[in-house]
């Protein structure tokens, strides 16, 4: 196996040619087998990257930009629409994962035990982990809007005398609509994780906690939280990173002002001022770069919070 | 210290199948060591699970001091339960998992530290506190989940398989850790196993259980003096059975009549059972018969013999000066001390009461 060559040698130029040891001659085979999709990672991923931090620093040789400055930074953090943006984004990302994650540990605690139907229940559950969130989206858009389904319900239940009375739930400024439909969606993303673990872990640990004096919810606290943790925080790491970045839904059900951070930044690539694209580059870098940041910070978190 | 009372105890996992545990009645005395003994998926751990709170009964009541505790929660029972498997939290350092319990209760971090210390004393682990469950042995492991309970002061101590995840020499030691912390706090513990060995070593009293229904519950020469069933001797094996029928203190088998004391029913079909170290070779007397010696190996601290009394093929065992003797194909006078015949009820299978491997043999036909 060592002595066999890669199958077109000229391509691999850097690969040492010299006698390896069985497990590094594995390891070398995977890596070369595995080259084209890192390439093709590194070139969307790291390249887009890369010419995107470097349009957001004002390089961009095609419309006659050429220096290199932090104009667009500058502009975008003394906007003030910019940071409501931001924290309109942080908002939604957060609340979003941490009512989910909620929500979904609820709703798999229920799941655990055997009852009839068990399966069916289960089934429906984990039914819309096949939905699209723009199906999502158009289904808040229906049941919430100031003439949706609840809101005329409501009118004609005598709770509110008019539908314009309804609570704005969509376009509005708190994004609850957008908040709703990323609730519903990840809920059973991070719910069948979870049940995963506390079916494989069983109800031992807590009947250990129970004999040894610990009520109800104190062995929901100290031991079943707990075990479940690391994969509520895998998972809502994942649906923290999402919401923070997704442009379809608080372009459909976000309010006019402020704007959701990703569509600020579409829109401003897709301005007809090519002046703007810098500052488009910038927010998706803040964006970005936000993202890494809250996941770094969130498993910090998470972790010294598994263990007290 | 608290008493414990089994009464009619039940537990039905689901309607169709036959109760894991069938109307157990047992009185466990205060203070007292208890073995829960019977083969693998008899019922033992249910039980404890039953007494500890974390299944409810199906039918039947467990009594502490007197007063049912069917409907207290298991965190105010008193009764504390170590898993065969030990389940320390692996989340958790030593010194977290001992002190759970007395967190729960809300003491003081401060009390806290110092009473896990002394746990870690009582159990012969000390400065064991800021390790993980992970880097532990599994003996070290077993010894941080009693310390986990012991450290709560429970009344009722219950131990399922403490010793059978250990290896042999660990298994000793920690059959004595138990035996001296036992004595030394004197708290009620049941605790349960699959090997009678232990069970005799450790226990003041054995309830034996197959396929859910208790047995005997008896002192630990008990079972081996007065067994109640031919099941109940099989399982603590090593005994020589003859069926036959008794009347009158006295039993009649196909090797001929013996007389007979010491019995468990009175009249009808009936077991003989002897120990093979019961049995005298060549003296002669009473209650004796004829036999021919088939094989014989000799052990050093004493000898085993097969002997051959008609059809029936027996063993004994004598002091090793025997061998000298006698040798192979001798012809032999075989006594049954009639204060060491034990006559039981026919096996519960119907057949005779053939005993595994190394005990009594009947030729076939
Ligand atoms: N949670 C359960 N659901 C259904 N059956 C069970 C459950 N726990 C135990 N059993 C059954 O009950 C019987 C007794 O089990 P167990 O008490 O664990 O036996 P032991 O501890 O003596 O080995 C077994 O037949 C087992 O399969
Ligand atoms: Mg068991």
């Amino acid at each position: 196996m060592n002595e066999k060559a890669p199958a077109n040698p000229s391509r691999l130029p850097s690969l040492p040619r010299m006698r390896l040891s069985e497990k590094g001659a594995r390891r070398m085979t995977i890596g070369v087998l595995l080259a084209p999709v890192i390439v093709v990672i590194l070139l969307l991923f790291m390249g887009g990257l890369i010419t995107g931090f470097l349009r957001s620093l004002g390089y961009f040789p095609l419309i006659g930009l050429n220096d290199f400055n932090f104009d667009a930074y500058l502009s975008i953090f003394t906007d003030n629409g910019f940071i409501r943006s931001f924290v309109l984004t942080f908002h939604i990302a957060f609340t979003s994962t941490v009512i989910a994650s909620i929500l979904a540990i609820a709703s798999a605690m229920l799941l655990r035990p055997a009852f009839r139907g068990k399966r069916f229940v289960q089934f429906i559950f984990s039914l819309n982990l096949t939905i699209p969130h723009l199906v999502g989206a158009v289904g808040v858009l229906y049941l919430f809007s100031g003439s949706g389904l609840v809101s005329r319900l409501a009118t004609g239940a005598g709770l509110i005398d008019a539908p314009a009375e309804f609570p704005a739930l969509v376009f509005d400024p708190w994004a609850i609509g957008i908040i709703i439909q990323y609730v519903w969606k990840e809920i059973p993303f991070i719910g069948v994780i979870v049940l995963a673990i506390l079916l494989s872990v069983g109800e031992d640990y807590e009947s250990v906690a129970r004999s040894l004096g610990a009520n109800r919810w104190q062995a929901f606290r100290h031991v079943t939280l707990p075990l479940v943790m690391p994969g509520v925080v895998s998972a809502s790491v994942i649906v923290f990173a999402f919401t923070f970045g997704a442009f379809e839904i608080p372009w459909l059900l976000g309010a006019t002002f402020p704007k959701a951070l990703p569509v600020l930044a579409f829109e401003s690539y897709t301005d007809v001022d090519l002046a703007a694209r810098p500052q488009a580059m910038a927010m998706a870098m803040v964006i970005a770069f936000m993202s890494s940041l809250m996941i770094l910070a969130y498993m910090k978190l998470s972790r010294r919070y598994i263990r007290s | 210290m608290t008493q414990v009372k089994l009464s009619g105890l039940t537990k039905r996992f689901d309607e169709k199948s036959e109760p894991a545990v069938d109307r157990l009645d047992i009185e466990i005395e205060s203070g007292k060591l208890t073995a829960l003994l019977g083969p693998s998926g008899c019922g033992k751990t249910t039980t404890m699970k039953m007494i500890a709170g974390l299944l409810r009964p199906t039918d039947g009541d467990i009594l502490f001091d007197g007063s049912s505790i069917v409907g207290i929660a298991p965190e105010d029972r008193g009764a504390v339960m170590v898993f065969q498997n030990y389940l320390l939290f692996p989340y958790m350092s030593v010194a977290d998992n001992i002190g759970f319990g007395l967190k729960m209760r809300g003491v003081s971090r401060s009390e806290i530290r110092t009473r896990v210390r002394d746990m870690l004393d009582l159990v012969q682990m000390p400065g064991f506190e800021e390790r993980r469950p992970k880097q532990l042995s599994g003996g070290q492991q077993q010894r941080i989940a009693l310390a986990r309970a012991l450290i709560v002061q429970p009344n009722v101590l219950l131990l399922d398989e403490p010793l059978s995840n250990l290896d042999a020499h660990l298994r000793d030691e920690m059959r004595e850790l138990i035996s001296g912390i036992q004595t030394e706090l004197g708290i009620t513990t049941v605790f349960v196993t699959h090997d009678q060995e232990e069970a005799v070593v450790l226990a003041d009293k054995i309830a034996l259980l197959f396929e859910g229904r208790l047995q005997q519950f008896d002192v630990p020469d008990a079972f081996y003096e007065t067994p109640g069933t031919v099941d109940i001797a099989k399982f603590f094996g090593g005994t020589n059975f003859i069926p036959g029928r008794c009347e009158d203190g006295r039993i009649t088998t196909a090797i001929g009549r013996f007389r007979a004391p010491h019995t468990a029913v009175d009249r009808g079909e009936a077991v003989l059972s002897i120990r093979p170290e019961a049995v005298e070779l060549g003296g002669g007397g009473g209650n004796s018969v004829r036999g021919r010696i088939r094989s014989h190996v000799y052990v050093g601290r004493y000898a085993r013999f097969r002997v051959m009394i008609g059809e029936v093929e027996i063993e004994v065992i004598t002091d090793p000066g025997q061998v000298k003797k006698l040798s192979d194909g001798d012809e032999v006078s075989v006594r049954f001390d009639p204060d060491k015949i034990w006559i039981l009820g026919p096996a519960a299978d119907g057949k005779d009461g053939r005993a595994d491997s190394d005990s009594a043999r009947q030729p076939a036909g």
